[in-house]
């Protein structure tokens, strides 16, 4: 177990700038994802904390000791790979044996130790299958016992669930928590999966075009995102932006759009009053935006609108419904799938004003940071 | 749907048809070679008459009596440590420059490589006449060593080559994997990469063992007149004294054995898809 500090790091590959800047702690024991798209610059970052790439500048502190400069295999930090890059070679106990050995560890503590780890991942039967041999979720668990046996530092995941089917992915998920608990490494896990980073890990950190948008837990980040990256990557369906000014109506202070005057919780409105005339970028998730049938006691934050239904999305036991305000401007939402409601209708929907996200159009942070 | 399956079936037939047709172009030598070599006299002799598919008598006459030869002992132990000498040298050089190629884009990679390749540009009877004065001048022609260094010239190329190819396809993230685990360069080599890259070296050594085994002109150039005979040589020394065909028939089986067998072996290591599932 150990504590990671990432301090100013940066990278250029070539004239790409990687990474710029990225500041990173994490705690001794703590499950944290680096969360980003593809090319965000999140698995550069994780190989850097490997050795496997150098680092241009800035510090990378593990337990207080500066390791830019110690080679890969003197580091003591176990990685699985995206590939999980078992030997071929190997049947799965060589495989998981493979580290201890180059290690010179005594013969009886490699056997306890691969037993143990055979045991922990469920692997007893396969020791003498070829990785080829088994199947995609096993060679998964075999590539996660070869790290684990080697009691590493820090445990580095680069998307080690991307290869697997739903399924599969749902029970890798529960078993690495699982493991995590048992174990308690720490562990930083590469994915551009939120599900996975919402799911498991105890803090995120999103990442986007090389840098840190923002670093906090898993709740925060869903509830209270900092930038409109983080908004907009984080959450599904995909929020739903639309601008505003902030002003008042009938003394009363909210956000004015071209189709509506949205509230806020008392809360929040109170901090608005300094914002006022602001330009404000408004987001709100599908998930919060509710069908007013389905709404019987309405709160003082929500504001009721009237849409027309453009297309419906079944997605197993909800649809997705995609309108339009009167202004044009689309909106989706969610409705339980036995709601029947068509295409060209018109409804009223509420949109909940405490789950109302602004941001600052110049510089697409959230206004409340 | 009927039509389809009879021009399928038309399709299949002139695929059969053509591979049949290569298969009997490929082994009717073989298959005189084999005939006449375990032919008796009367089934070459025939005085006029067809000569028969099948001897009359199959006989092993001939394997007999060469092997109850003591030169033929000698000249096959020639070729034998010739062809093992030349596959320890070739390798010994071979292996560690197809690891740097195959693995580091070393500057100036595309040029060595092109270099290598123009080794083999030449037709051999072109550069043995330089090669065997060398040889001659450092007085080492008539010698083990002489055809040996020369075999192991001509097959370095390909030892490189199939080697360099056998590095490049082990994945980096192997490699890097062992790294993080804890192994350094000669543990990674000698624990990862060398037992993957194990079939392709293992092809380039029977191959170099087999263009060793039946080379002729190095062979005739540098040993020619010399105690060193091999097989290839040796056949031809008994063509200059017209003996039967039975006879020559038999050297060359004896000859081709071995290209045969490591052929087959050859194509079983090709074949096989070691990495299959190591990385996705």
């Amino acid at each position: 177990m150990a504590q990671v500090i990432l301090k100013e790091i940066s990278k250029k590959f070539g004239l790409i700038q990687v990474l710029s800047n990225v500041n990173l702690e994490i705690n001794s024991g703590e499950f944290v994802s680096l969360l980003g798209p593809s090319g965000c610059g999140k698995t550069t970052l994780l190989r850097m904390i490997a050795g496997l790439e150098t680092i241009d500048s800035g510090e990378l502190l593990i337990d207080g000791k500066r390791y830019n400069d110690i080679p890969a295999q003197n580091r003591k930090i176990a990685m699985v790979f995206q590939s999980y890059a078992l030997f071929p070679h190997m049947t799965v106990s060589k495989n998981i044996r493979f580290g201890l050995k180059i290690n010179k560890t005594p013969e009886d503590e490699i056997k306890k130790k691969v037993e143990w780890a055979i045991e922990l991942f469920g692997l007893k039967g396969l020791e003498n299958r070829l990785p080829k041999e088994i199947s995609g979720g096993q060679r998964q668990r075999v590539a996660l016992a070869r790290a684990l046996v080697l009691n590493p530092k820090v445990l580095l995941l680069d998307e080690p669930l991307s290869n697997l089917d739903a399924a599969l992915r749902e029970m890798a998920m529960e078993e690495l928590k699982r493991i995590h608990r048992q174990v308690g490494k720490t562990i930083i896990y590469v994915t551009h999966n939120q599900v996975e980073a919402l799911s498991m890990s105890e803090r995120i950190a999103v990442i986007n075009q090389g840098k840190i948008e923002q670093y906090d837990t898993p709740r925060t980040i869903y509830d209270f995102p900092k930038t409109v990256f983080t908004a907009s990557f984080v959450g599904s369906p995909v929020m739903n932006f639309f601008d505003g000014i902030i002003s008042s109506c009938q003394d009363e202070i909210g956000i004015q759009t071209d189709f509506v005057f949205i509230k806020l919780d008392a809360e929040r409105m109170e901090k608005l009053k300094s914002f006022k005339n602001k330009k404000v970028k408004v987001g709100i998730r599908p998930q919060n935006i509710s069908y007013a049938e389905h709404h019987e006691s309405k709160r003082a934050s929500d504001t009721m609108i009237q849409v027309s239904i453009e297309l419906l999305e079944t997605q197993g036991d909800r649809s997705l419904v995609v309108s339009k305000t009167s202004s044009n401007i689309i909106l989706r939402f969610m409705v339980s799938r036995d709601i029947n409601i068509k295409s060209g209708e018109m409804v009223d929907v509420f949109l909940d004003g405490r789950r109302i996200h602004l941001f600052d159009p110049s510089t697409n942070i959230n206004i409340f940071y | 749907m009927n039509i389809y399956s009879v021009k399928d079936k038309l399709k299949k037939l002139i695929w059969v048809g053509s591979i049949v047709f290569a298969l009997a172009l490929i082994l009717l030598p073989l298959y005189l070679l084999i005939k006449y070599s375990i032919s008796d006299a009367s089934s070459i002799n025939t005085g006029g008459a067809p000569i028969p598919l099948w001897p009359y008598h199959p006989t092993l006459k001939c394997y007999k009596y060469l092997f109850s030869d003591t030169q033929f002992y000698n000249v096959l132990s020639n070729s034998l440590i010739i062809a093992l000498l030349t596959v320890i040298i070739s390798m010994i050089l071979g292996v560690p420059a197809a690891y740097v190629l195959g693995k580091y884009k070393l500057p100036g990679r595309h040029l060595l490589i092109l270099g290598l390749i123009s080794v083999r540009l030449f037709p051999d009877i072109a550069s043995v006449i330089p090669i065997a004065e060398f040889f001659i001048k450092l007085r080492l022609h008539n010698t083990y060593t002489s055809i040996v260094l020369a075999h192991s010239l001509l097959a370095l190329p390909y030892v490189i080559f199939i080697g360099m190819s056998a590095f490049e396809s082990i994945p980096l993230d192997l490699e890097q994997q062992a790294r993080v685990m804890g192994a350094k360069g000669f543990t990674i080599f000698f624990r990862v990469l060398f037992p993957l890259a194990m079939p392709g070296l293992a092809a380039a050594a029977i191959y170099t063992f087999l263009l060793s085994w039946d080379e002729f002109i190095f062979a005739y150039f540098l040993l020619g007149l010399g105690k060193i005979t091999t097989l290839t040589l040796f056949l031809k020394q008994k063509l200059a004294y017209s003996p039967p065909q039975n006879l020559l028939a038999t050297i060359s089986v004896i000859l081709s054995v071995p290209v045969i067998i490591f052929s087959l072996l050859l194509q079983k290591y090709m074949a096989a898809g070691i990495t299959t599932g190591s990385v996705k």
